[in-house]
């Protein structure tokens, strides 16, 4: 189990598995809230922590841009990555001649 | 014994065929058997069905494969290909034939070769590689995604397609590896271990292909395989097409998928359902906040009634008032202290005037009292008449007795004095008769 840690943890990273945990939050304020047992104060405090995390989920799923790439064997050990376009659709990639053949 | 059919009991076709049928059917030892042979006279039926017949050096069977069991076919028999078949013997009396009726049939080796997987499981098993605790959650909204298949199968475009229709704006990055025959092990471990380095920044990886028969999914039992699977520091979802037996690498992954399409609806997250829950909760949690400031509604109210909140300015201006009228106040009380204080100095000539009434008054008396004291000096007593007796020793003579006859006294007047001789003494007061140049002496 320890040897299988990922790679490492960008920021980016870390705030992209936050979405799960502001989402998990968002539904226990709105639980909580629901259940009206807070005090006014708390409740508004809740209400507009709820609002920060609804819009830091949108941001999150908005955030990532399309993007399709293909790796190809560059020069020694070197791999380089481009991109390439697909019909999402049929989920065809752009034929191209170089995407052919493997990383070997 | 006769050779007269008359006198002996004579069977029918079908009476003797059913014998047979019995004989050869109920036997266990011709039921679910595995038979070895080289196929030949192979026919694909339109219905679905396949016959062929088996033989080897010596002897022939012919076989039939119903549609309803070869559905499960995971290799395409050709003439001339070993095989092993596993079937019952079943007899066909319209034809008076015998065949064996195969529910499985795999290439000669497969046996050996599931030996081997069977081997190398157990080898795997005891280092752990398949221990289930081992296994990592998925992360629940990659971002980028990694696939490790062939660049132009179906596999990959089952992917794409899923991926990119949960989760319109996920990245994609594809590791081209060979899927199938003597390369393919060695590609596939090098497609996942590139998709592993920290430059691709892949969330989560999807490793397999498309179904085939089993020859085609035997990479992904290799130990090579198996091996990338579980050294991967990203986590990785194993999606080999399959029917029947799952490959090695199944066990190896963090999840199994039984086929490319799966294993992207397992990872890719509803990009519209993620966001209609959070726009769920958002609704919930307006709704209660708005139906809890409505109960709180009088107090609220109450509170916004407060002057304070209707008008805020409303102190600063009273403050400012007051502070106006105080500095009013001060310059008032400042006015009225300068106004006093410039009457008194105005009242200071009227004192002076004061004095020198006084002094003149005191003059004037002092006049008086000088006049009145000229009155009474001797001086001007001596101007009326009178003059002043001294002796010798410059004494004033009051009486006779202060002298004698023969002394000289000094008779002092207004304008000056007479040197006299005393000739005579005469007692006796002084009538006040005045006899001119008489003198009392």
């Amino acid at each position: 189990m320890e040897k299988k840690k990922t790679a490492k943890n960008t920021p980016d990273k870390q705030a992209v598995m936050n979405f799960e945990k502001a989402l998990k939050e968002l539904e226990e304020i709105a639980n909580s809230l629901e259940e009206g047992e807070l005090s006014l104060d708390e409740s508004i405090r809740q209400f507009e922590k709820g609002m920060q995390l609804s819009k830091f989920c949108r941001l999150k799923l908005d955030e990532a841009e399309r993007k399709i790439e293909i790796l190809q064997k560059g020069e020694g050990d070197r791999t380089i990555r481009k991109q390439v376009d697909v019909d999402s659709e049929s989920g065809e990639i752009a034929n191209d001649d170089d995407m052919q053949g493997s990383l070997l | 014994m006769t050779n007269d059919s008359t006198q002996q009991k004579v069977y029918s076709v079908s009476e003797i065929t059913r014998s047979i049928k019995r004989l050869l059917e109920g036997r266990p030892d011709l039921n679910n058997i595995w038979v070895k042979g080289e196929i030949f006279n192979l026919t694909f039926h339109s219905s679905g069905h396949i016959y062929f017949s088996l033989r080897d050096d010596d002897a022939v069977i012919t076989a039939v494969f119903f549609r309803y069991a070869n559905r499960s076919l995971d290799f395409k028999p050709r003439e001339g290909m070993t095989v092993h078949a596993l079937g019952s013997i079943t007899v066909y009396e319209k034809r008076g034939s015998y065949q064996i009726n195969v529910s499985l049939l795999r290439p000669e080796g497969v046996g050996d070769l599931q030996r081997r997987i069977e081997l190398l499981k157990q080898k795997l098993a005891k280092e752990g590689i398949f221990d289930p605790a081992r296994k990592r959650p998925l992360p629940f909204l990659p971002r980028r995604l990694g696939i490790a298949t062939s660049p132009t199968g179906a596999a990959v475009r089952d992917i794409i397609k899923v991926a990119l229709r949960r989760f319109p704006n996920i990245q994609l990055v594809i590791a081209p590896a060979v899927v199938q025959g003597a390369d393919a092990p060695v590609s596939i471990a090098r497609a996942i271990e590139e998709l592993n380095r920290p430059e691709h920044d892949i969330d989560c990886i999807i490793a397999g292909r498309g179904g085939g028969s089993f020859e085609d999914l035997m990479p992904f039992n290799e130990e090579i395989v198996v091996r990338a699977f579980y050294n991967s520091r990203v986590p990785v979802i194993s999606a080999v097409g399959h029917q029947v037996d799952h490959p090695l690498c199944d066990d190896a992954a963090d999840l199994a998928a039984p086929t490319p399409s799966a294993a992207a609806e397992l990872v890719v997250p509803e990009k519209k359902e993620l966001a209609d829950e959070v726009d769920y909760y958002r609704l919930r949690i307006n709704n209660s906040i708005q139906s809890l400031l409505g109960r709180h509604g009088d107090r609220i109210e109450a509170v916004t009634r407060l002057r304070i909140f209707r008008d805020p300015y409303e102190i600063v201006n009273r403050k400012e008032m007051q502070l106006a009228d105080l500095a009013n106040k001060m310059l008032i009380s400042l006015k009225d202290a300068v106004a006093s204080h410039k009457n008194a100095l105005q009242r200071i000539p009227d004192l002076r005037m004061l004095i020198e009434k006084l002094i003149m008054s005191r003059k004037h008396a002092f006049l008086m009292a000088v006049r009145a004291l000229e009155q009474l000096s001797p001086l001007g007593v001596m101007q009326r008449g009178y003059a002043i007796v001294l002796d010798e020793a410059e004494r004033v003579i009051r009486s006779i007795a202060n002298t004698g006859i023969g002394r000289t006294i000094s008779v002092v007047l207004s304008d000056g004095s007479l040197e006299c001789n005393v000739n005579s003494i005469q007692t006796g007061g002084y009538d006040g008769k005045e006899k001119d140049g008489k003198k009392h002496s």
